[in-house]
C-alpha cells in the first residue's frame, strides 16, 4: 500500500529545476497533425499556463503528458529522468495528477468512493474506508474545503465537484497539476477561491500547469506561459511581458478584428415580449418562475446566471418546447399556443446551449446540416431538392466564413469553431425576427469567436433582437444593450452593461447580492 | 434513524403476517403460508434470484445482457452433461463454465469489437437454443432416456438436509424434534404462518440452495467493500472517469460478464441438478428474463434483487403447490391494498389514494368472481409487476449511468 497523503515540500529554498521537459513532441491522427515538434520546460513550483486557441493541440499535449495517448515522436523528462507513459497510471505514478475540463466524476458513486478509485488503501483486497475517509478529511482541510466523504457526487454543485477532482490527485501524492479549462465553468468569485488554493499548492512546491484560453485569468495567475498555435510551441513569455492583446495575437496569429460599435439606434417596436413565464416541471420546483421582459428592434437582450439557475428552461420555454404559463409574443403575435415549427415561421431562430447535442448531426455532411430547419423551403414537394440545398450551404459556407473542404463532408471533421460558424450560419441565413443565442461561442477559440460575434453584431444592426444567454461575462459585457441576472430561476437584476463588471455580475450570481 | 427504521421495517413484516394470517383462517386455506408452499417458493425463488444476481454483475460494470436466457440454457445444459457423467458438484461445476462460456462471448462481442449489447445478447439467445439442440443430437440421441430435446437422467442427487431441532434434522444419528413442523400443525394466528414459513425454509433444503443464497451476501460485500468491487462498479458509472484513474475498464468488463455469466450458468444448473433430473429443452421458461426484472424491480441492488425473486418465487410455488390458494390471495391483496388505501388517505395523497382504491376493488372483485386462474395470467405476473415498478418509481431508479455504453479505451470525449 502506498502512501496517498502529500508531503508538502517545506524547505524554505524551493529547487527551481525543470520538473517537466517535453522535447520535439509530435503527434498526428488520421488526417491531422496535432502536435508538430513541441519543446518545454516547465520549472518546479510555478504555475505554467499553456494557451491556445481550441484545435491549437493544448489537449492531446496534455494527454501525451498524462499518458493518455503515446507520442509518434519525442520525449518526456520527469524530474530529469527520461520517461515513457503507457498508461495513466505510469503518469500518476511518477507523480502527475489531471483535473480534466469535463469532470471525470462518477455521479452514483460518493465522493469517498471517487477519490480513492484507482488508488484504493486496501488490506489483502478488502477497502480500509475509515483510514480514506479520515486522510480524506485531512486534506480536504488543509485547502480549505468542508465536504461529507460520504455524499454521493450528484448532489454537489460545480465548484464542490471541482474541488472533489483537486483532491483526487492530490490523495494520490500528486506534486504536478494538470488543470484543463479549470475556470470555464466557474463564476468569479469561485475563481478566486480557486486561484489562493493554487497558490497555497505552489508555495507547498507543486508544479501546476494550468490550461485556458481565458487570457485574462491566464495573465494574473501564472508564471510563465506557452503559447500553442496549430499544434506548434509559438512563443514562451513572462506574464508580465505581454499584454491581453499581444498573446491574442500571438494565439490567432493575425490582428484581432475590432469591437464593431453600432450603426443603428436600438428601434421602437417590441420583437419579444416574456408576461409572467414560468416553467412548470412536474414534482420539481418550477424552473423559471415569473419571468418578464420585452426586447425591442435591433437590441440584444443579455441573460446571465450560474448553469442551472433557468436559462436553458427559459430558451426552451421561448422555443416551445416545455409546458409555460404565462405569455410569449413573438413580433407582436401571440405565440404562447403555438407549436416549435409555428414559432420559428413567426421569425424565432435558436442557437442551442450544445452543439453536438442539439445544433448538429455529427456523422451526417454539412448540406444535410445546413437544412435542418429549412426543410420545407428547400423541398419540392415531398422530396428534398438537393441541388438548392447544396446551393445554400455553399452560401453559408461562404458567408459565414466556415473553413471546410466542401459541403459534403460529415460535421464532426470540423473544428469547434467551424462548427459553430455553420451553426449559427444556418440560423442567421433566414435574416428571422428574433435570435434566441444561447452560448453562441462556447468552446470555441478567439477567431471564430470574433466572427460569430460580427455576424450577430451585423444581423442586430439590420434589425434583429437577440436573447444572449452566455456564460462569458466578458461576451454578455461586450455585446448586451441590456442585462438581467437570473439566479435560481427568477431575474434578481437588471443591469447597465457599461456599469457593470464581472465582479458586480458574479454577486448577483450567486445571490450574494 | 437505523433504529426507526428497522423498527418500521419490523412493523411492516408482522403485519403483513398478521393480514396473511386472518386471510388464511378467514379461507381456511392453509397452503398459503404451509411449508410446502414456502419450500416450493424458495426452490423456485432460486434461479430467478441468480439469473437477478448475474445481471446485477453484468450492469454494474456496465454491460447490458440481455443474454442471460442463453446463458442458463448453456448452464442447463453443461450442468445435466457434468452430473450425468460425474455427479451432481460437478454439474454444478460444469453448469457454472457452460454460463461462463456465454458471458465470454458476450464480453468479447461487447467489449472486444463493441457489438451492440442488447444485439449480442439476443444472439446469444438464439446461439444457445439451437447450440444445445445440436449438441444433444450429437451426445443424447440413442442414450436410454435422452434425446434431442432432453438428456438422460442423472443418477445421483445433490444431498438435502434439515435444519436440527426447528425441523427435526439429525445430529449424529439422532432424530432432533421437528419444532417448527409442530407449530405449523397447532395452525394459531401468526404463530402457525411463522411455523410454515420457517419450516418452509429450513426443512428439505438443498446444499445449492444454500450456496445460491450466500451469493447475495458475498456479491454485496465484494462490490460494495473491496478494491476489486469499487473498481468494477466505478466502469459502470463512469468507464472514462475510471480509465483516467488508471482502471483497466476493459478487463473489468471481462470479470464482470464472466462472473455474471457463471452466475446464469449455476441458474441453469439448479434447473437441471436440483429442481430435476435431467436437462430438458425449454428448462429455463424465461427465468432469465424474469431474472432482469427482478434486478429492475430491486433497483440494481442485491437485497432488492432478493426481495423481487421472492415475490416471484412466492407467487409461482403457490400456483404449483397450492392452486386452490390464488384466490385467497386475492384477498390478501385487497387486504394490503385496503391498508394502503387508509395510509394514503391520511397522508391526503391523492395519485396513492387512487391506485390503492383501484388495486382494492380490482383484488376484491377477483376474489368474489374467479374460480381459477389462467396459468398465462400467473406466468405473465413478474412483468406486470416490473412494469408497474418502472412506471411508478421511475424517479427513484438508480441503474449504473453508463451501463449499455459502449466503452473504446483512450477516445477522445
Amino acid at each position: 500500500m502506498r502512501s496517498g497523503s502529500v508531503k508538502p515540500n517545506q524547505k524554505s529554498t524551493i529547487d527551481k529545476s525543470p520538473v517537466v521537459e517535453l522535447a520535439n513532441i509530435s503527434k498526428s491522427f488520421p488526417g491531422v497533425v496535432a502536435n508538430r515538434d513541441i519543446s518545454m520546460r516547465i520549472e518546479r513550483a510555478t504555475i505554467h499556463a499553456i494557451v491556445g486557441e481550441n484545435g491549437a493541440g493544448k489537449s492531446t499535449l496534455m494527454k501525451i503528458l498524462y499518458g493518455l495517448h503515446q507520442p509518434d515522436s519525442g520525449t518526456i523528462s520527469i524530474n530529469g529522468v527520461l520517461t515513457q507513459f503507457k498508461s495513466p497510471s505510469e503518469a500518476i505514478a511518477a507523480g502527475i495528477g489531471m483535473v480534466h475540463q469535463h469532470f471525470m466524476l462518477a455521479d452514483n458513486l460518493t465522493i469517498l468512493e471517487n477519490i480513492i478509485l484507482g488508488y484504493e488503501p486496501t488490506s489483502y483486497g478488502v477497502l480500509s474506508l475509515s483510514d480514506a475517509r479520515k486522510r480524506v478529511k485531512e486534506l480536504a482541510s488543509s485547502i480549505g474545503v468542508d465536504l461529507d466523504p460520504d455524499l454521493p457526487i450528484s448532489e454537489l454543485g460545480v465548484g464542490q465537484r471541482q474541488r472533489v477532482e483537486i483532491l483526487k490527485v492530490l490523495f494520490r501524492g500528486a506534486d504536478i497539476l494538470v488543470l484543463d479549462e479549470p475556470t470555464a465553468v466557474l463564476v468569479p468569485q469561485e475563481v478566486d477561491e480557486l486561484f489562493v488554493n493554487l497558490r497555497k499548492l505552489v508555495a507547498n512546491g507543486t508544479t501546476i500547469l494550468f490550461i485556458s484560453h481565458k487570457l485574462d485569468e491566464v495573465l494574473s495567475i501564472s508564471d510563465e506561459i506557452t503559447v500553442i498555435r496549430q499544434g506548434s510551441t509559438v512563443a514562451t513569455v513572462a506574464p508580465n511581458a505581454v499584454d491581453r492583446l499581444k498573446l491574442a495575437e500571438l494565439m490567432v496569429g493575425s490582428d484581432l478584428p475590432g469591437h464593431g460599435e453600432r450603426a443603428t439606434k436600438i428601434g421602437k417596436n417590441i420583437q419579444l415580449s416574456v408576461r409572467d413565464l414560468t416553467v412548470i416541471v412536474k414534482n420539481h420546483k418550477n424552473p423559471v418562475q415569473n419571468v418578464s421582459f420585452d426586447i425591442f428592434e435591433s437590441e440584444i437582450l443579455g441573460i446571465v446566471g450560474v448553469d442551472g439557475n433557468g436559462q436553458f428552461e427559459l430558451c426552451e420555454a421561448l422555443l416551445g418546447l416545455v409546458d409555460i404559463q404565462g405569455a410569449v409574443e413573438i413580433g407582436g403575435i401571440d405565440a404562447s399556443n403555438l407549436n416549435v415549427r409555428e414559432r420559428l415561421d413567426q421569425g424565432l431562430a435558436y442557437i442551442p446551449f450544445d452543439r453536438h447535442r442539439e445544433g448538429l448531426m455529427l456523422s451526417a455532411s454539412l448540406w444535410e446540416n445546413a437544412l435542418l430547419g429549412h426543410e420545407v423551403s428547400l423541398s419540392r414537394g415531398p422530396m428534398i431538392d438537393f441541388d438548392a440545398a447544396k446551393k445554400s450551404c455553399r452560401e453559408i459556407v461562404e458567408q459565414f466564413g466556415v473553413t471546410t473542404p466542401n459541403e459534403l463532408v460529415p460535421a464532426f471533421v470540423l473544428s469547434g469553431g467551424n462548427q459553430q460558424k455553420l451553426v449559427v450560419g444556418r440560423n442567421l441565413a433566414k435574416a428571422p425576427k428574433v435570435l434566441v443565442a444561447a452560448h453562441p461561442t462556447r468552446g470555441i477559440d478567439v477567431g471564430a469567436q470574433a466572427a460569430v460575434w460580427e455576424e450577430i453584431r451585423r444581423s442586430r444592426d439590420a434589425g434583429m433582437s437577440v436573447l444572449l444567454v452566455s456564460a462569458d461575462l466578458e461576451e454578455v459585457l461586450g455585446l448586451s444593450d441590456r442585462i438581467l441576472v437570473m439566479f435560481d430561476g427568477k431575474i434578481s437584476a437588471e443591469l447597465d452593461p457599461k456599469k457593470a463588471t464581472p465582479q458586480i455580475l458574479g454577486k448577483y450570481m450567486t445571490g450574494a447580492q | 434513524m437505523t433504529n426507526s427504521k428497522n423498527f418500521r421495517l419490523l412493523v411492516a413484516i408482522f403485519g403483513a403476517l398478521a393480514i396473511i394470517s386472518t386471510v388464511r383462517l378467514w379461507t381456511d386455506q392453509d397452503g398459503l403460508t404451509s411449508s410446502g408452499t414456502i419450500g416450493t417458493a424458495l426452490r423456485l425463488t432460486v434461479p430467478i434470484l441468480l439469473a437477478g444476481m448475474a445481471g446485477l454483475w453484468a450492469e454494474r460494470c456496465g454491460v447490458l445482457n440481455i443474454g442471460i436466457e442463453g446463458m442458463m440454457i448453456f448452464g442447463t445444459w453443461a450442468g445435466a452433461w457434468g452430473a450425468w457423467q460425474f455427479g451432481p458438484w460437478v454439474g454444478l461445476l460444469f453448469a457454472i463454465l457452460g454460463g461462463m462460456f456465454g458471458g465470454l462471448v458476450h464480453s468479447i462481442a461487447t467489449v472486444r469489437f463493441n457489438i451492440d449489447q442488447v444485439i449480442s445478447g439476443v444472439v446469444i439467445n438464439l446461439f444457445a437454443f439451437f447450440g444445445v439442440r445440436y449438441l444433444s443430437e450429437l451426445v443424447y440421441v440413442g442414450k436410454k432416456g435422452g434425446g434431442i430435446s432432453q438428456s438422460p437422467p442423472q443418477k445421483w442427487a445433490l444431498p438435502r438436509f434439515d435444519l436440527p431441532i426447528l425441523s427435526g434434522g439429525e445430529i449424529a444419528g439422532w432424530k432432533s424434534p421437528d419444532f417448527l413442523g409442530w407449530l405449523e400443525l397447532r395452525r394459531w394466528f401468526i404463530i402457525g404462518d411463522l411455523g410454515g414459513i420457517g419450516r418452509g425454509l429450513t426443512h428439505n433444503i438443498s446444499w445449492a440452495t444454500v450456496i445460491a443464497l450466500v451469493v447475495v451476501p458475498v456479491s454485496t460485500w465484494v462490490l460494495w467493500r473491496t478494491r476489486f468491487g469499487l473498481r468494477l462498479r466505478s466502469s459502470g458509472e463512469s468507464p472514462v472517469a475510471a480509465e483516467s484513474l488508471g482502471v483497466d475498464v476493459i478487463r473489468l468488463r471481462y470479470y464482470g460478464l464472466l462472473i455474471s455469466g457463471g452466475l446464469a450458468g449455476l441458474a441453469g444448473g439448479t434447473l437441471s441438478i436440483v429442481a430435476s433430473s435431467y436437462y430438458r429443452q425449454g428448462q429455463t421458461a424465461g427465468r432469465g428474463f424474469i431474472g432482469l426484472a427482478t434486478m429492475i424491480f430491486g433497483n440494481w441492488r442485491p437485497s432488492g434483487i432478493m426481495t423481487g425473486a421472492m415475490l416471484f418465487g412466492y407467487a409461482e410455488g403457490i400456483k404449483l403447490v397450492a392452486s386452490d390458494s390464488i384466490t385467497a390471495l386475492f384477498l390478501f391483496i385487497a387486504a394490503i391494498s385496503g391498508v394502503f388505501l387508509i395510509y394514503a388517505i391520511i397522508r391526503r395523497k391523492r395519485i396513492q389514494v387512487l391506485i390503492a382504491l383501484v388495486a382494492f376493488c380490482l383484488s376484491a372483485l377477483a376474489y368474489q368472481t374467479v374460480d381459477t386462474v389462467p396459468e398465462s395470467l400467473t406466468q405473465s405476473l413478474p412483468y406486470v409487476v416490473t412494469l408497474i415498478v418502472l412506471a411508478t418509481a421511475n424517479q427513484r431508479l438508480r441503474p449504473p449511468a453508463m451501463a449499455g455504453v459502449p466503452f473504446r479505451r483512450g477516445e477522445p470525449h
